[in-house]
């Protein structure tokens, strides 16, 4: 091979004019490129995102002039090595320059070296684990994120304590409250298959990894710490997403993380009301039952237009109350909204398929729910209709004695007299 | 300097091959062991499935030109449309395809007769229908739904029989690809012609080799895994079941041993083609011959190497480092591979017909994906943009603008060698512009909507996205619609096409130097290689190339005459 | 080396290679084949080894271990199998076919040996493994490798039985059936010591 001749090929001035103005066209579109990446990214709304833009902005412009080199070359080739029409030589017989060669795998190489170094840096600086994490009122509150399909459901295990003891738990449903400069660290639990939580404002994200229930499942974590954005009002609120297919929903198993300007913003828009909201229950069940039914993950199926629900995975809640006495003969409406919480298998609506969950203090975590929250919420869903089939005038009594035929629980019925000194009032599962 | 080989015998045997005629139509539906018939069984079967695939991709921005559920009556079906998609791209079309091009080009570069092993062959192909019509099967029960990774435990526990299928069909198609792939290995190791050392090798062959060792090392384990998803789906077993002991990473740890290297199964014969088309249609050696087919095989090795970077987002955290230095190692011979092609066109003397404008086409693409590529692996950036449309945009930029362009390239190359005919290269200059622009404006906008928060594999999404999504979508279609200008010509072309003669692109490899099509035994006598497969601009190769002209003047099939 | 094969009426298209290359061919093929394939046992393998982090201890707690002897014993089997194949490709390509006979039927009866001993081993894992991976696993591979070792002992028998009758004589080519069914046995045993050492003694 190497006895052919070994002739450089020629290149004509007006290539090298051409390179010159293509290696300016270059510079100003590395430019050009650079200043559209705020555009193409979400807002910096944490420490992290800082830095993995700062190192994107890298691989952008590293990217950018391998792409015009290339695109720059390709094009001086085809402008001017194009064969004249009627010209059937060949080319020059040019096999090859060692010492070319030898330079595009060496340059690449550093390059590499370079990115794998300053991405290795940025790794181990965005997840250092931080001290003083989740940070609330000077108490480390421990915050549980639950993925189940198709709904994110954020619980805060507050340091307070309700009349009886028991620890409060704030569930915030599909958001997470936080506030800047925060160190937020969610411990990640899926109930059925992999998910994904993602916060692009964040720039962070990490799968739900189904483990052994027995042994306490396969916990993961995410940490991050909100920074202010410029121009933003706060509160401010920013998407959550689930990135990993998950089936039927996934896309719609979206939630949000709200961000406080600072702590006492939190404190008094969100934390404190959460907590009075738990000891002091408003004495309306139905009212009651309208802010329950919103800390569980209902919406991520059930349409319901008076709560502002659309998803259509399940059979729509609207006027559920003018059907609930019909569905099942024999059943009363209360009976049959009661079983269709607790015991979901029961009976499914007709062009259903068996996917709700099971809710009820036999469940962990996100859908455990106590006979109290259950009687809430019946009752609140037998306000949903025109001419409800729910026996209104009696529901203190007519409630909790479908409780009791389906599920031989009492319900305490004096729960949420606005007194804070009744039962167990909190999302966490009942001591049975 | 050697002498001047003619490389064909008598003019008595001349005779003779004027006489090939084309194979009948009918000789495609049938058991054939001839490579050639089964080059195009390939090739025919796997574009049906590709216009099957792209209807499904078709069907999917149909529905993504609005936010909510339109098209669709469910999430589910848009998943398992997806599904689908992916399966039927990845499994029936790629694959298969380039076993199509390897099966019908590699013998004849090498002046082989037929490949190692003919039956082999033809059975490996012939298992591929049955795995489709399994696959498919799927939508008469409950189709798969979990995407073409089929990730546990939503593909065990919490998916319908079509899962079950999905896998014996795939199952299947790795054992076809296997059979494929040991023949290919021992067809280019052991019967070159004599004097076609390793160095000498065409590299389509080279690339060839490399693919089809990835393939022989790699398909076992998507074997084992799908054995255990069909133990957990039909016998009980908890493999990937985390309450009985079962690990779900365990499923992406083989699955992705597998199907990180079938990325280069799919797309480095692509970089053979490349090789192949940019110097013959350049009319210059290719730069750097030989490092571009090591480049080959350390793409091959340090493929192994990288899977988990598919796991960025699950693994643990310290085990991701690693795998960002591996994989941004890949880069270096991706690289060399990119530069020597650009050293093989520039100074050269480029005809721009389709073939070479495809080829093209793939040089500027591909670059895209392999940027794309490097940013994937620098970890703190993929956490933000994993399972997210950058990585539904890098790998159709890979697999699109590498692949299926490098696909369009080697037919209208290799089309007259297959048919004797010339494809209308008017028609074809008309579809390169559709399908580059087609896809520049499909698949470079979805880079931008990942980032800014879309995820990949939903129906329903955030309306902010509405219009890039309606920029995708119509885009897409135009590039849907490219696809039928290049089936109207290969039909027009196969019927009304000029006729090709032996070499119509005066190439130097060995299937020039037999009539096109080239008769049952591919040569009439054992084919003299030129000394150096791409040594164009010297008086020899052209003394060589008028030679082979001069020997097939009269040798087009004579149907056509 | 033979020169040649005999040409039916109709040529075959392996026909068109010389016989030299068929084997050739063969061989390589072979080996590749068994590098591919022995890739699926790696795959039941690093099955095994994640598994293992699912549990605190290997085996999990309350989990008898696989007693080793019979095991030891059926590998010793196998391996001695291997040997006889070994030497009855030698005495069937020096052309003593009684050698041959013997050393095949040794084959045989001590790969059924082998598959008996480690057929007793799947049926008789405890009620306790088989709740774990511990026990799963093991009879994932077991299984796996023995329907490998049944496979093979059947191409086994039936060469066997075709070279009695006086088939494949005439060199090396022709006798390529005898070589391939011995590698694929040298493959079972191969396959087989990864997973003994797996299963037994890697804990």
């Amino acid at each position: 091979m190497n006895n052919n001749r070994n002739r450089t090929p020629s290149v004509s001035p007006a290539a090298v004019v051409v390179a010159a103005i293509f290696l300016l066209v270059s510079v100003v579109g590395i430019n050009w490129f650079t200043s559209f990446v705020p555009a193409v990214l979400p807002p910096q709304a944490s420490a992290e995102s800082k830095s993995v833009d700062e190192l994107f902005y890298v691989l952008v412009i590293i990217g950018g002039i391998v792409f015009f080199l290339i695109q720059g070359m390709l094009l001086i080739s085809v402008i001017f090595f194009r064969a004249k029409s009627g010209d059937p030589s060949d080319g020059p017989a040019y096999h090859g320059n060692a010492l070319l060669e030898i330079v595009w795998t060496i340059i690449p190489a550093g390059v590499v070296v370079f990115l794998a170094v300053l991405s290795f840096n940025v790794w181990m600086q965005n997840t250092e684990p931080k001290a003083m994490v989740n940070l609330i009122d000077g108490d480390e509150v421990k915050i549980n994120v639950s993925g189940a399909r198709y709904a994110w459901t954020h619980s805060y295990q507050t340091g307070r304590i309700d009349p009886d003891g028991e620890q409060i738990v704030i569930n915030s449903g599909d958001r997470l409250h936080t506030y800047i400069g925060q160190h937020i660290e969610l411990e990640l639990r899926t109930q059925d298959v992999i998910h994904s939580y993602w916060v692009p404002a964040m720039r962070v994200k990490q799968d739900l990894l189904p483990g052994n229930p027995a042994t306490g499942g396969r916990p993961t974590e995410i940490r991050f710490t909100p920074v202010r954005v410029e121009g933003e009002t706060y509160p401010a609120a920013y998407p959550i997403v689930c990135a990993e297919l998950c089936g039927d929903g996934h896309g719609r198993m979206t939630g949000e993380v709200v961000v406080y300007e600072d702590e006492n913003q939190f404190l008094q828009a969100f934390y404190e009301p959460a907590i009075d909201a738990i000891l002091n229950p408003p004495a309306d069940p139905v009212l009651r039952g309208e802010i329950v039914i919103q800390q569980y993950i209902c919406n991520s199926c059930h349409t319901l237009d008076s709560l502002g629900w659309t998803s259509r995975t399940g059979p729509s809640l609207n006027g559920i109350a003018d059907r609930a006495g019909e569905r099942v003969p024999g059943q009363s409406a209360e009976e049959y909204i009661v079983q269709s919480v607790w015991n979901t298998q029961a009976f499914v609506v007709p062009g259903y398929t068996e996917q709700m969950p099971a809710f009820g203090p036999d469940q962990t975590d996100a859908n455990a729910m106590n006979a109290e929250q259950l009687y809430a919420i019946t009752a609140f869903l037998c306000t949903q209709g025109e001419q409800s089939d729910c026996d209104s005038e009696n529901q203190t009594t007519a409630i909790p004695a479908a409780i009791k035929t389906a599920f031989g629980l009492e319900v305490d019925i004096t729960f949420g007299q606005g007194d804070g000194a009744s039962t167990d009032s909190s999302e966490a599962p009942d001591e049975d | 300097m050697a002498t001047i080989a003619v490389p064909i015998g008598t003019q008595a045997e001349q005779r003779e091959a004027e006489a090939v005629r084309r194979p009948a139509l009918s000789e495609y539906l049938r058991w054939s062991v001839d490579h050639k018939i089964i080059g195009v069984q390939y090739g025919i079967s796997s574009f049906l499935f590709f216009l099957v695939g792209g209807a499904m991709a078709m069907g999917i921005r149909l529905e993504l030109l609005t936010p909510g559920l339109d098209l669709m009556v469910s999430g589910s079906a848009y998943n398992s449309l997806f599904t689908m998609h992916g399966t039927v791209m990845i499994f029936l079309f790629i694959i298969p395809m380039w076993a199509a091009f390897g099966n019908f080009v590699v013998p004849l570069q090498l002046g082989a007769k037929d490949m190692a092993f003919p039956w082999l062959n033809a059975f490996a192909f012939w298992l591929i229908p049955p795995a489709a019509i399994i696959i498919l099967m799927g939508y008469f029960v409950t189709p798969a739904e979990a995407g073409w990774t089929a990730y546990p435990p939503l593909s065990t526990l919490f998916s319908g029989d079509g899962q079950t299928l999905w896998a014996l069909g795939a199952h299947l198609l790795g054992i076809s690809s296997i059979m494929g792939s040991i023949n290919f290995i021992v067809t280019i190791l052991n019967m070159r012609p004599e004097g076609m050392t390793l160095w000498r090798m065409p590299l389509l062959c080279w690339a060839v080799l490399a693919t089809s060792i990835i393939a022989v090392m790699a398909t076992p384990f998507l074997a084992g895994a799908l054995t255990l998803l069909l133990l957990d789906r039909v016998a009980g077993t908890t493999f990937f079941d985390a309450a009985g002991g079962g690990d779900v990473l365990l499923w992406q740890n083989i699955f992705w041993f597998y199907s990180h290297p079938a990325v280069y199964i799919m797309v480095l014969p692509g970089m053979g083609v490349l090789s192949e088309v940019l110097s013959i249609h350049s009319r210059k050696p290719v730069f750097g011959y030989r490092m571009v087919g090591l480049s080959s095989m350390g793409i091959a090795f340090v493929g192994f190497t990288v899977w988990a970077h598919h796991m960025f987002t699950s693994l643990q955290p310290e085990l991701r480092i690693p795998f960002m230095i591996t994989t941004m190692i890949i880069a270096v011979p991706t690289g060399i591979k990119m530069f020597s092609w650009l050293g093989t066109i520039w100074g050269g003397k480029i005809r721009f017909t389709s073939a070479m404008l495809f080829a093209l086409g793939f040089l500027s693409m591909f670059v895209i994906g392999g940027i794309t590529g490097v940013m994937l692996a620098a970890l703190p950036f993929d956490i933000h943009v994993h399972d997210t449309y950058f990585v539904v945009s890098h790998f159709h930029f890979v697999l699109f603008g590498g692949s299926v362009f490098a696909i369009y390239a080697a037919l209208y190359h290799w089309f007259p060698k297959v048919t004797g005919r010339m494809m209308n290269e008017r028609l074809g200059r008309i579809h390169f512009v559709f399908t580059y622009f087609g896809f520049l404006f499909t698949f470079f906008p979805m880079h931008i909507v990942g980032m800014l928060g879309m995820p990949r594999r939903v129906a329903v999404y955030d309306p902010a996205f509405t219009q890039w999504n309606q920029l995708i979508g119509i885009a897409a279609f135009v590039l849907g619609f490219s696809t039928f200008i290049v089936v109207y010509n290969v039909i027009h072309s196969y019927f009304r096409g000029p006729v090709a003669g032996a070499n119509p692109w005066r190439a130097l490899t060995l299937e020039w130097a037999t009539t096109s099509p080239p008769p049952v035994t591919n040569f009439i006598d054992d084919p003299i290689p030129y000394e150096d497969p791409y040594g164009y601009g010297t008086e020899a190769a052209t003394a060589y190339l008028d030679a082979v002209d001069e020997t097939f003047r009269n040798g087009a099939p004579a149907s056509s005459r | 080396m033979s020169n040649g094969i005999s040409h039916g009426q109709k040529a075959k298209p392996r026909d068109q290679q010389s016989a030299a290359l068929r084997l050739k061919n063969n061989r390589l093929g072979m080996n590749i084949f068994q590098v591919s394939w022995i890739m699926v046992f790696f795959a039941l393998i690093v099955v095994n080894w994640q598994l293992r982090f699912s549990y605190a201890q290997w085996p999990p707690v309350g989990v008898t271990p696989f007693e080793p002897l019979l095991p030891s014993l059926a590998t010793l089997a196998l391996l001695g199998s291997s040997f006889f194949a070994q030497r009855g490709l030698a005495a069937f390509r020096s052309a003593e076919i009684k050698d041959f006979a013997l050393c095949w039927r040794l084959t045989m009866t001590l790969g059924i040996v082998f598959m008996a001993l480690i057929a007793r081993e799947f049926a008789m894992v405890s009620a306790a493994a088989l709740a774990t991976q511990y026990g799963v696993t093991m009879r994932l591979m077991t299984g796996f490798h023995i329907v490998h070792a049944l496979v093979i002992v059947g191409i086994m028998l039936a060469v066997y039985r075709r070279a009695g009758a006086g088939a494949y004589r005439g060199g090396e080519a022709a006798g390529w059936a005898v070589e391939g069914a011995a590698k694929l046995w040298h493959f079972v045993t191969v396959a087989w010591m990864l997973f003994y050492l797996v299963l037994y003694w890697l804990r």
